[in-house]
């Protein structure tokens, strides 16, 4: 048993692929082998009535560039940026205010977690319940004064980026904390002692330190954010189609799967390459050596 | 969750150093195993399936397709319907009489459950499709032809929903509950009934007016507009129909199918394309609003009952429609859900009139669209991205 | 990591009341008469005596949970592991299977949800909890993997290497030492997964047997009706009982340090 430990010491390698093993094996078994389905689906002829029928063409993916569908791409990139960016702005003095909250630093990740915890339809129903013409922010806001008429919040690009920002902002808060509560206080009281200003401090010390939180929040916000389906039929009443919408019609009403699985692959195919760019310079990146 | 505290059993030890590495080990892996199996068994003690039914309920399973159903009637059977699409006693009532063991699994699209069903997922026994998703439904040989002569009350239907287009004879559906699309609007906001299609384009309304967030609704109502088949495939009369449909783009506020009662009943919206049935539900709460039928004709819907062709218990789904065709059982269906029943003898507390004759010339029913489903598709898509 | 400059703490307060304020919509929903709660019509506790009529959204309640736990509980575990190994150790092909972790994450719910049914179908599995259950761990394990990589990043080994050199088996190290460093973004991970689980929607409608129905299986096929405040009455009391145990807990753990 000590010489398999010691041999296992040494060969970094197969301990590596042991870590990996169980969780790979069932990505492969239960991921990557249903969607390599997909993608031989998308290469196929569509059925009639659904479905598939044998038949190798490219069709589907010719049909994607089209102006329609681009600029279904484009919008979507759009809100999904915006969403990332704006929960950063959010998300990130959240986090830091939770990593320095000492007792209360359980609680409150509780907090920003539970409200996810109810249906997503009913928070979305009261979301619009909220956005309305004749909902609670224009009935205060008119009760205040503030305005004459009832805003139009509902139904609107805003109320779309609203939902989606709500949505995802605790796949921002809870990756930035993680990565800032391991934060050594004596780094900052070394930079303090040093003469930097807390401002300095936080821009040279603090946010380079957290990067790797930021940036897989800000991954694990855009990239499924552009997915997203039920948001903007709920909140942008259908107008605001984004690639998720798109996607969800071909395997409906839209009867092409073919279609439907080779916008998929496309966008996965352009979201891989965003990644690959992030890790590839970013912050996010792997070490060369390992430490 | 035995493995849990088998886990922690485990690292207790551990931690406390009273343990060696073969004995975590082997441990370990026994905990480990024991949370993985446990997890793929879940629904050995969830769920209601029986692994010794002759039928099975495997996935794509086609050994109990066929027409064959047997004289006994089993008991068990799988529902799959839209939710609260029965009465409250609609399904006791049959389990009681049959001695069956009924499931209700819900959906909350046509689409959606056509496409699962395609793709592999079997185990329902009795299905409640539109009519437009039946048509393709025989067409991808999805279906079993029902037993007539084992229907007792079929003789109770109404001849409007007999022999429909999208299943000619009736050999696979049993017409259950039927709709039309038409103008649901505030009598106390909206000086005249909307007599036309065309009020989706009116000034005077902008801003207060929804359609459905449907192709065949929408694009339906600006073919009828324009005196063409709500079924057409036509490319010339879909760009006129997409052209009207753009242009109500601009005056209306959102495309919202189901929620929309909420803001009819609020007041945000004073004009919505929605169906009959969900006007009257919504015109409980509000009595200010109302169900007008464009002049030009609307579609109309039947949904019907069906047997998968992978059924495993075709005789238990027999029984239970034909149980649903008795009058007092299609009325209180009628009742709770507030759509009218193709059940001609049904007496309904709150009855729901058949379409007269004269309405009958400018209703359609909604056929599948076949090849044309593409540039449906297609335009559906410009529509809502304009 | 030190306390907030008072205005950061100020903007965390002021957003976890936005968070909440569709919550507290969704909680007053439950007590109104009003079926499509649009307007407020009286207060009643009609729609709570009614889930208990409502033997169904109990049922469902119950899968949901049971799936959720069982799925994080395996999620956390692979995805942790698969961390580890990307964070601690070179292999050939590092980089791309970092990248390509993010594939579970970008991949359309209903893509992977149809393709999972066909190939549950082909291979001739019964559909059930068990199969929504294996359908939410292959999802969730790449977002808690890239949450446990973010807490290990730029993390040394020197402390598993101290305690090495003390004399400590890599199992011992890895329970007392790095198990505790990296227990925040595993917590954090969970979290996430249990969330993505409980909430899911359109992968688990295709890999759901007969009479496997979860929570939001439930919820989304009301929407034609229109969503019964029973869901709202549901939520609420998840709410409530989740409170209370994280209060519970809290009280615990200051009753053992004290």
């Amino acid at each position: 048993m000590r010489r398999a430990a010691r041999w296992l010491a040494a060969h970094d390698r197969v301990r590596a692929w042991g870590l990996l093993a169980p969780g790979t094996l069932w990505l492969l078994a239960f991921f990557v082998l249903p969607v390599a389905i997909m993608g031989a689906y998308s290469a196929m002829e569509r059925g009639l009535y659904g479905g598939v029928e044998p038949g190798f063409t490219l069709a589907s993916y010719a049909r994607f560039f089209d102006p329609l569908y681009l600029r279904i791409l484009g919008r979507t990139l759009w809100l999904a940026a915006l969403t990332t960016l704006l929960c950063v702005v959010i998300g990130y003095p959240v986090a830091y205010a939770i990593a320095g909250a000492g007792r209360w630093k359980h609680a409150l990740l509780f907090l920003v977690v539970l409200p996810f915890w109810t249906s997503f339809l009913v928070r979305t129903y009261a979301i619009m319940f909220l956005l309305r013409d004749s909902g609670l922010v224009n009935s205060a806001l008119l009760a205040l004064s503030l305005i004459d008429e009832p805003l139009t919040l509902l139904y609107t690009p805003g109320a779309v980026l609203a939902g989606l920002v709500y949505g995802y902002l605790p796949f921002m808060v809870l990756p930035v904390y993680a990565s800032l509560e391991k934060l050594d206080p004596a780094l900052l009281e070394a930079a303090e002692s040093l003469g930097a200003r807390p401002v300095a401090g936080f821009l040279r010390v603090t946010l380079p330190l957290s990067l790797p939180g930021l940036v897989a929040g800000s991954l694990l916000v855009f990239i499924p954010s552009l997915g997203a389906f039920l948001t903007p039929d709920l909140l942008g009443g259908a107008r605001q189609v984004m690639i998720g919408n798109l996607v969800q019609q071909q395997f409906g009403a839209g009867r092409d799967w073919p279609f439907g699985s080779a916008a998929s692959f496309i966008l996965m195919a352009l979201v891989l390459a965003v990644v690959y760019v992030f890790l590839h310079r970013g912050a996010g990146a792997l070490p060369e050596e390992v430490e | 969750m035995n493995a849990i505290r088998k886990i922690e059993a485990v690292i207790a030890e551990l931690t406390s150093g009273g343990i060696d590495r073969r004995e975590f080990l082997r441990r370990a892996l026994a905990a480990g195993l024991g949370a993985t199996t446990a997890g793929l068994l879940l629904d050995a003690c969830g769920g209601s399936q029986d692994s010794g039914d002759p039928g099975g309920d495997r996935a794509g399973d086609g050994a109990s397709g066929g027409a064959d159903v047997p004289d006994v009637i089993e008991d068990r059977l799988a529902i799959y319907n839209w939710s609260d699409y029965v009465a409250e006693g609609t399904i006791p009532g049959f389990e009681e009489e049959f001695g069956v063991e009924v499931t209700y699994d819900t959906y909350e699209s046509n689409e959606e459950m056509l496409a699962k069903l395609q793709a592999g997922a079997a185990g329902y026994d009795v299905v409640f499709p539109t009519g437009y998703i039946i048509e393709a439904m025989i067409a991808g040989g999805l279906l079993a032809p029902i037993r007539r002569e084992l229907l007792t009350n079929w003789g109770n239907l109404s001849p409007i929903f007999l022999d429909p287009p999208f299943d000619p004879g009736n050999v696979h559906s049993v017409p259950y509950l039927w709709g039309m699309t038409g103008v649901a609007w505030r009598t106390d906001r909206v000086d005249a009934p909307p007599a036309s299609w065309g009020v989706f384009q009116d000034d005077r309304w902008n801003g207060k007016m929804t359609m459905l967030d449907d192709a065949r609704d929408v694009i339906a109502a600006f073919l009828k507009l324009n005196g063409f088949s709500i079924n057409s495939t036509v490319p010339g009369e879909l760009e006129a129909a997409k052209r009207d449909a753009i242009e109500a783009g601009t005056h209306i506020r959102a495309f919202v199918s189901a929620p929309v009662k909420g803001q009819l009943v609020s007041g945000d919206v004073w004009i919505a394309q929605l169906w009959d049935g969900d006007t009257r539900q919504a015109a409980v709460e509000e009595p200010a609003i109302a169900f007008a039928l464009p002049r030009e004709g609307a579609p109309i819907y039947a949904d019907a009952m069906v047997i998968p062709r992978s059924a495993p218990h075709k005789r238990a789904a027999h029984a239970f429609m034909d149980y649903v065709l008795r009058p007092d059982v299609s009325a209180a269906i009628s009742d709770a859900t507030g759509y009218g029943t193709a059940n001609a003898a049904a007496r309904p507390r709150d009855p729901r009139p058949y379409p007269s004759a004269e309405e009958l010339t400018r209703l359609e029913f909604a056929r599948d669209l076949g090849e044309g489903t593409r540039l449906w598709d297609r335009i559906w898509t410009e529509i809502k991205a304009s | 990591m030190r306390r907030p400059p008072w205005w950061v703490a100020g903007l965390t307060a002021v957003t976890l009341c936005l968070l909440h304020l569709p919550i507290a919509v969704l909680i007053a929903s439950s007590f109104n008469r009003s079926r499509f709660a649009m307007r407020w019509d009286g207060f009643t506790l009609d729609w709570y005596s009614r889930l208990l009529e409502r033997g169904d959204i109990l049922e469902a309640l119950r899968a949901s949970l049971v799936v959720a736990l069982v799925s994080t509980l395996l999620a956390t575990v692979f995805g942790t592991l698969i961390a580890l190994g990307l964070a601690r150790h070179a292999f050939p092909g590092r980089r791309i299977y970092q990248g390509l972790l993010y594939l579970p994450i970008v991949t359309p719910e209903i893509v992977v949800g149809i393709s999972l049914l066909v190939l549950f179908a082909t291979a001739g599995v019964t559909l059930g909890l068990g199969t929504i259950t294996i359908a939410h761990v292959a999802f969730n394990i790449s977002f808690v993997a890239v949450v446990v990589l973010a807490r290990l990043h730029g993390n040394g080994r020197d402390l598993e290497e101290a305690a090495m050199d003390l004399g400590a088996g890599p199992l011992t190290t890895f329970f007392r030492v790095t198990l505790p460093q990296i227990l925040p973004g595993v917590i954090a991970g969970a979290l996430l997964a249990f969330t993505m689980s409980f909430d899911d929607f359109v992968i688990t409608f295709f890999v759901a047997g007969v009479g496997s129905t979860t929570l939001p299986l439930l919820v989304y096929s009301m929407v034609r009706r229109g969503v019964e405040p029973t869901i709202n009455a549901i939520s609420t009391i998840i709410l409530a009982v989740t409170t209370i145990a994280i209060l519970i807990a809290y009280r615990l753990r200051e009753g053992e340090s004290s």
